[in-house]
């Protein structure tokens, strides 16, 4: 779907600026992208498996390339990387376009000052894809410009011109892109051009090695922990412990008087403390006595009972045929998922620096964009004043969609007129997370005469996940009537079945959940493909000829047929238990990705042990094989970790645990020692990479399980109830 | 008071009020080092991990006044670009980092148990190394650890036939 | 005649006093007990008081059956997969020490004390019955060949041991809690026992 449309999208509005610095001397392409407006009736189906394009800032210039005087090109991304690859997938667009070499393109992030920050996200699984056409069509322009110059320079024909690692020869002579640069200070902005065949390319398709490698291995600074500005003070903001406190007032006497204290905060909704070293200030916070109000003493117990099906507002977000009017020989599974933390290693941190009417902010976000307007909006500063310098991010999984810290540390610099860095503790990251939410799955399913399903209905109830985030509007979710993180793997994928319905209810949450990687994929598909599985054994029928034999042949069916044929066929996937190991089946589609994948498992001292996973995926054109690969092995170690181990719970009006180990993940021993990836090409533009392999792995483990052992698990984390 | 002790060879003294300030913070925020990370402040992730005398240490959970008189190294000390420890020299030809934050403290560990077990079995590794990755990384860094064993042994062959 | 009748009467005297005492072998006998029975309960008071301690989260933690360090009072297995090791400090490289120090870490919520280890695996007590530790402690086999002065002193001078006094706070920067009897009591507890004996009272 997402396909097509992509032709349509040009390049509707350049403007260019040279820019001049210490080292370029170059060029500095500009183009400005807009977003389709695709709001439509239709629009949840389309946004499930819609590639979200790349979606520009403002009208002003915004600088995407610089030349430098050592020919080499800086690339200045306006999505951040956090360990997907990005920067990688797009130096190689940007490197194959411009004619380069991979070492001679450098990229680093964009800051707000520079133009092409991305006004929504990174996220979503849509950096590679949305950037696939508008970059390679920018690289492409500036080497036109730049063979342009050289070519008037040289006193050579264009046509009579190569170029290779950024020189550029013909009739005998050679001249470097810099030199081409050089001393030009009216550029003429060519259309469009056509840009190379696939054929063509030298690092498109390959698996390059990652460009941020080096960095990440010698420890270099690059993190957002790591930021700091001259004479950086250090501050801590005291956070409330019980669900739903809110902040009355706060004796702060006590903390004045520390050692290193320079200034105490009290603000209409927070308390913070300025010191001049982390521990002096983490010291001071703990001696400020707050007080809160309006927390009561919730438990897991009460949450679980609130994320029931029936309950809140329901949305029918898929319908085909009549549903389920006959009771007789209906099969129902309910399911259960718990509240998830990101637990990402780097705490959000940040560096704020306000000064008169302008601040910097040094920060790890997944929202450039949003963290500017806040951060403007609570100082009342101009928001172009704003500058947002991202970093490197230690982990993303959704925990830097909203970044409000940057406001408080924003304040805390104003108050003290110098630099402040400041970053949450490990407990505070755990109790004020924006959860993954707890989930219930009411599944009905009848099979017919022949063993297939006549009809299958799947209600499921979630918290937030996109609702109430700051980066939806609050028009959108009324609109569309559910919300747009949730239902991601909420859709029934086997359109074949002759009725079938899929049901999204909402609940609200007395604390806050929001987007995880892969949102509802996680959750729905452990639910559903856990349905189909324990469907195809009551059918007696192969778990793997059972589901192709109910998709649809649409294009999207076509591809997930196909992913499924090649994950059975490289697992050797097969139904019987050989050395006490059981294999389990599952499969997804998120974001228009297609993915398959096959456990093989064995339990030893009555734990789940998986031994080797066989991922299928079809993510569309492979921009690096490599990387495709590393986020394939991340998303089933990160998924068997979530749903083996992990668990967040309420006790006494209080998130627990706040720490690692009480919360409990996969670590070493825990990760599979054979992760088989096999990647099909079903479409010829890169499609969803960083979420997709989240989908099937519950459902595969509890399949393989079932097999096993007989015993059908329907709660997360998956937990054996009797000893083998 | 004053403590002093090598980093990465080089003999530094700090001044400190409190002696129990962990020696992560020393590092990074008195000797500008941040190659070592912060991840959770109670031993449990191995972030922080960095060798004093040449074990692996959670320098989070390590009272700067022990370091006196001591040799700690970091992952900027482990090895640079031009003459990589064979741990980093394995990390970069399997491509193991992802976000890349925990690395540090996974390579700083795993250069440590090399020292003790050259040859590490994929039993030894699951007992030594029980730092946390949220990417999931630990696929690639069990394949990088054996290469690394093999890089080591390479180079004490190679080095034992120059002598 | 007044002489020699007092004379007369003492040696009666006597002899009777004598043969009571000869005819109440009961009475006799009856007083020995109670003075032996008052330094039995001394020495249980004792027992007990030293089993209390021993049995406690903060010493049991470290004295496991499984190889397998617990933690916290509710004693859950060490997380991350810690276990004795080879020499009772962990793993190769990652040894109690990566983590904990010879004291206590107020900030990480680490404890520690001088060579924090685990107890040898002979000293394992998880799961036995008071009588059981005591004879594991007694027998030379099992405790590491001490004798009993060497034992009374690392039962009343050992920094590991006494730590369980000072244990510091956890991760959450809360208390943990001590043995129910307080470090005095047990030393003096311990001396008693051995003392007199250090006989097993179900023995």
């Amino acid at each position: 779907m997402a396909d097509n449309k992509r032709d349509s999208k040009k390049v509707s509005r350049r403007k260019f600026l040279v820019r001049g610095g210490l080292g370029t001397i170059g060029v500095v392409a500009i183009g400005t992208y807009i977003f389709r407006n695709s709001i439509r009736r239709e629009i949840l189906g389309t946004i499930n498996s819609l590639d979200l394009p790349y979606t520009d800032n403002t009208d002003k210039p915004m600088v995407w390339f610089e030349v430098t005087s050592e020919n080499t090109i800086i690339l200045y991304s306006p999505k951040v990387e956090m360990g997907q690859g990005t920067f990688t997938g797009i130096a190689q667009m940007a490197a194959d376009e411009l004619s380069v070499a991979m070492n001679q393109i450098q990229v680093v992030h964009a800051a707000s000052s520079t133009g092409n920050i991305d006004s929504f996200a990174t996220g979503g699984s849509t950096s590679i894809s949305g950037l696939w056409q508008p970059l390679r069509e920018l690289a492409a322009m500036l080497r036109k410009m730049l063979l342009k110059e050289a070519s008037r320079k040289m006193n050579v024909g264009i046509d009579e011109l190569t170029i290779e690692d950024g020189i550029v020869s013909g009739n005998g002579k050679t001249m470097t892109y810099a030199q081409a640069a050089e001393g030009v200070e009216n550029w003429k902005v060519p259309d469009t051009p056509v840009l190379k065949s696939l054929k063509e390319y030298k690092y498109i398709g390959k698996p390059i090695a990652r460009v941020d490698l080096d960095a990440k291995v010698f420890g270099d600074p690059i993190f957002g922990m790591d930021a700091q500005m001259p004479d950086m003070l250090y501050g801590a903001v005291v956070r409330a412990t019980k669900i739903g406190a809110k902040f009355v007032s706060a004796d702060t006497s006590a903390a004045e008087q520390m050692p290193g204290v320079v200034k105490v905060i009290v603000e209409e909704d927070f308390v913070g403390v300025v010191a001049s070293s982390m521990m002096e200030a983490d010291n001071a916070k703990d001696a400020i006595n707050v007080t809160w109000e309006s927390y009561e003493d919730l438990n897991t117990d009460t949450i679980v009972k609130m994320m029931t099906v029936g309950n809140g507002k329901s949305t029918v977000i898929q319908k085909h045929g009549d549903v389920l009017k006959e009771q007789y020989g209906l099969e129902t599974l309910e399911f259960r998922t718990p509240i998830g933390a990101h637990a990402q290693i780097e705490p959000n941190g940040v560096v704020a620096s306000v000064e008169g009417d302008s601040a910097i902010i040094k920060i790890s976000t997944q929202v450039i964009g949003l963290t500017r307007k806040e951060v403007a909006s609570r100082l009342n500063l101009d928001v172009e004043k704003v500058n947002v310098i991202p970093t490197y991010l230690g982990g993303g999984f959704g925990r830097r969609l909203h970044t409000p810290h940057a406001v408080q540390a924003a304040v805390m610099s104003k108050a003290v007129g110098k630099p402040v860095k400041y970053f949450l503790s490990r407990k505070e990251e755990f109790q004020h997370d924006m959860f993954r939410p707890p989930t219930h799955h009411v599944i009905k399913g009848k099979l017919n005469t022949e063993g297939y399903l006549d009809s299958l209905e799947h209600e499921f109830v979630s918290g937030d996940v996109g609702n109430n985030s700051p980066l939806i509007p609050d028009f959108l979710p009324p609109i569309i009537g559910a919300d747009i993180g949730a239902i991601r793997g909420g859709f029934i994928q086997y359109t074949g079945i002759p009725n079938f319905r899929s049901v999204y209810w909402h609940v609200d949450l007395p604390f806050a959940t929001s987007w995880w990687r892969s949102l509802g994929l996680l959750a729905n598909t452990f639910a559903m493909e856990s349905f189909i599985d324990e469907m195809a054994l009551k059918a007696n029928k192969n778990a793997v000829d059972f589901r192709i034999a109910q998709i649809g042949d649409d294009g999207i069916g076509v591809r997930l047929k196909n992913v499924i044929s090649a994950a059975a066929e490289k697992s050797g996937y097969s139904e019987k238990i050989t050395n006490g190991r059981a294999m389990g089946f599952a499969t997804s589609i998120d974001a228009g990705t297609p993915c398959a994948q096959v456990v093989e498992v064995s339990i030893l001292d009555n734990e789940i042990i998986v031994h080797k996973v066989t991922v299928s995926m079809d993510p569309g054109l492979a921009v690096n094989p490599d990387q495709i690969r590393a986020q394939c092995e991340g998303c089933v170690i990160m998924g068997i970790s979530a749903v083996l181990y992990e668990q967040m719970y309420v006790e006494n009006g209080e998130l627990q645990p706040t720490i690692y180990g009480p919360y409990k993940m996969a670590v070493m021993k825990n990760a599979p020692k054979e992760i088989d990836v096999v990647l099909l090409q079903g479409k010829d533009t890169p499609g969803a990479v960083g979420e997709p392999p989240l989908g099937p792995i519950g459902a595969a483990i509890a399949n393989a399980v079932r097999r096993l052992t007989g015993e059908r698990l329907t709660e997360l984390p998956l937990k054996l109830s009797k000893t083998i | 008071m004053e403590i002093s002790f090598t980093v990465n060879g080089v003999l530094k003294t700090v001044n400190i009020e409190d002696e129990n300030t962990p020696l992560l913070w020393v590092i990074r925020d008195m000797l500008d080092l941040k190659g070592t990370k912060f991840g959770c402040g109670k031993a449990a992730c191995g972030a922080c991990t960095l060798h004093v005398d040449d074990e692996a240490v959670r320098s989070c959970s390590y009272p700067v006044k022990f370091a006196a008189g001591k040799k700690i190294t970091t992952i900027e000390g482990l090895g640079d670009r031009q003459n990589p420890h064979p741990v980093q020299q394995a990390w970069v030809e399997e491509i193991v980092p992802q976000c890349g934050y925990c690395q540090p403290g996974f390579m700083m560990a795993t250069a440590a148990l090399l020292k003790k077990v050259p040859k590490p079995t994929d039993e030894d590794i699951d007992k030594n190394i029980i730092n946390v990755c949220r990417c999931g990384t630990y696929y690639r860094m069990r394949k990088a650890i054996h290469k690394a064993a093999e890089i080591q042994a390479e180079k004490d062959i190679n080095e034992s036939n120059m002598l | 005649m007044k002489l020699k009748t007092w004379f007369i009467f003492l040696v009666i005297s006597i002899i009777s006093v004598l043969l009571a005492l000869a005819n109440s072998p009961k009475i006799f006998e009856y007083r020995l007990l109670e003075n032996q029975q008052s330094e039995i309960n001394k020495s249980d008071d004792a027992y007990n008081k030293m089993m209390d301690v021993l049995t406690h989260q903060r010493c049991m933690n470290c004295h496991p059956n499984d190889n397998i360090p617990k933690q916290g009072n509710d004693r859950h297995p060490h997380y991350f997969g810690m276990a004795r090791g080879k020499d009772n400090t962990g793993f190769q490289a990652t040894t109690c020490n990566t983590c904990h120090n010879s004291e206590n870490n107020k900030y990480s919520g680490v404890p520690g004390a001088p060579h924090w280890s685990l107890a040898p695996a002979s000293m394992g007590w998880e799961g036995l019955s008071r009588d059981q530790i005591a004879e594991r402690l007694l027998d030379k086999s099992t405790n590491g060949n001490r004798s009993h002065e060497e034992l009374i002193k690392h039962m009343t001078e050992d920094d590991l041991v006494l730590w369980a006094w000072q244990p510091g706070v956890d991760a959450d920067g809360v208390q943990r809690t001590i043995p129910p009897v307080s470090k005095e009591d047990f030393k003096k507890a311990v001396e008693n026992w051995f003392a007199n004996g250090a006989a097993i009272p179900t023995k």
